[in-house]
């Protein structure tokens, strides 16, 4: 069968999600009664999955990627800070050894700074997350290439914590992976990426900005929940978290 | 040379997260993994002159705006035989597309046997202002809002080039596979 060209549009629009509701359950009928339309649904649904089919290997070579994160961090700017900051902590360290909380102190905050300005900038955003499923299945890999660690991605659907999708936040200059959940009207933030900061047990609690914010570590990655959630509600997701984290 | 900080660290922000994004535009529309290497380290340099201009709001558009005007420029310099960017329709693709559809049921089953690199090559073969509709809404994802705003285009376009991008593919992967 020939589709007219206003049916082609249409056909277009409605895999897309460009209908409008009413337009798109005018459309539904039209399916149902028409075979020939829903084939050729089928067909472009079908081309969809193989243009997607080679996707996920679809990434840049390490070496690009290694290219363009050495453009964030020029060494002629970064190595005269670096060395700035060297000599001024051993100048502390010389004048009396008392230069390491302090230090210590404003890099922690300094990150975790990022983690909740990246949240807020998440919240204001049209588009809060760049992959937008509630599938662990489809978040995963969709990490591959984005960043060079495979995050944990729990579902705790079942506990009433729905996952919304996933996106890249940059702190410390490197890309680092967030996933976005919600429960009622909460949105929650989980920002991941590799290192060994807090001692494994300990979980720590503040206030930054008006959110509230759970770090921890398991030893060999780092976590940040932050949300606008009462905090026990909060402490309750960060403790599923860890524990779905633990067995996966 | 000498980087502000504020300035690395704002690219780092805007265009580091969309790299993956970043490469499969080229890769798409150049073709080969190995120009699409070039072309994204080529806009990672304009990317990062330009980070000042960038007025905050959506980075992912910015980035893939970049990519794709990029990939142009850099394909009429290095490879303009492979650029079909002339007229809105080829003679060529205008007949495919009068052609009626072949029964459309074996035909979703012929296509989803179809190999990649069939795929792509079905892809390099449809003029540019199809290809590059159809990437956006395909592998990116993006509304047709969103790719209105990166190829430059009123929405309407958008909305009948995706449709007759989709049609061409389909004859073509359906000529290949009967």
């Amino acid at each position: 069968m020939t589709l007219s060209d206003q049916d082609e549009l249409l056909l277009s629009a409605f895999i897309d999600g460009e209908l409008s509701s009413i337009e798109a359950f005018q459309f539904e009928n039209r399916l149902r009664a028409e075979p020939g339309l829903a084939a050729a649904l089928e067909a472009r649904r079908a081309l969809r999955t193989a243009l997607r089919a080679d996707r996920a290997d679809d990434i840049p070579s390490p070496q690009l990627q290694r290219r363009i994160a050495g453009l964030a961090r020029k060494p002629s700017s970064t190595g005269s800070w670096q060395s700035m900051a060297a000599s001024f902590i051993l100048g502390l360290l010389l004048a009396g050894g008392i230069a390491w909380g302090v230090i210590e102190h404003g890099s922690r905050q300094d990150v975790t700074d990022q983690v909740v300005s990246a949240h807020i900038r998440g919240l204001m955003s049209s588009a809060p997350t760049d992959v937008l499923s509630s599938e662990r299945h489809t978040i995963k890999p969709w990490f591959n290439g984005r960043i060079n660690f495979a995050p944990v991605v729990a579902d705790l659907s079942a506990e009433g914590y729905t996952l919304v999708g996933a996106r890249i936040d940059v702190v410390d200059l490197s890309p680092v992976a967030t996933l976005v959940y919600s429960r009622g009207k909460h949105i929650i933030s989980v920002t991941e990426m590799p290192g060994a900061e807090a001692p494994a047990s300990s979980t720590s609690r503040n206030r930054e900005q008006g959110y509230l914010l759970f770090a921890w570590s398991d030893g060999r990655m780092r976590y940040w929940a932050v949300s606008d959630a009462a905090p026990e509600e909060l402490e309750r997701f960060v403790k599923l978290f860890q524990a779905a984290s633990s067995t996966s | 040379m000498w980087y502000d900080t504020t300035e690395q660290a704002r690219f780092a922000e805007v265009f580091t997260p969309h790299l993956v994004d970043a490469f499969r535009l080229a890769h798409w529309l150049a073709g080969s993994r190995a120009d699409a290497e070039d072309i994204v380290q080529e806009a990672s340099m304009r990317a990062f002159k330009g980070i000042s201009g960038f007025a905050g709001g959506d980075s992912r558009a910015w980035v893939l705006t970049i990519v794709r005007n990029t990939s142009y420029s850099w394909l009429a310099k290095n490879r303009p035989s492979a650029l079909v960017l002339a007229g809105d329709l080829d003679e060529q693709a205008q007949s495919r597309l009068d052609q009626p559809d072949p029964d459309p049921t074996p035909e979703a089953r012929l296509i989803a046997q179809v190999e990649a690199e069939t795929v792509r090559k079905a892809m390099a073969a449809l003029p540019a202002p199809f290809r590059e509709v159809l990437v956006l809404r395909e592998i990116h994802e993006l509304s047709y809002k969103a790719i209105a705003d990166i190829a430059g285009l009123p929405i309407g376009t958008v909305m009948s080039r995706i449709a007759r991008a989709r049609r061409l593919m389909l004859a073509s992967l359906g000529g290949i596979a009967a």
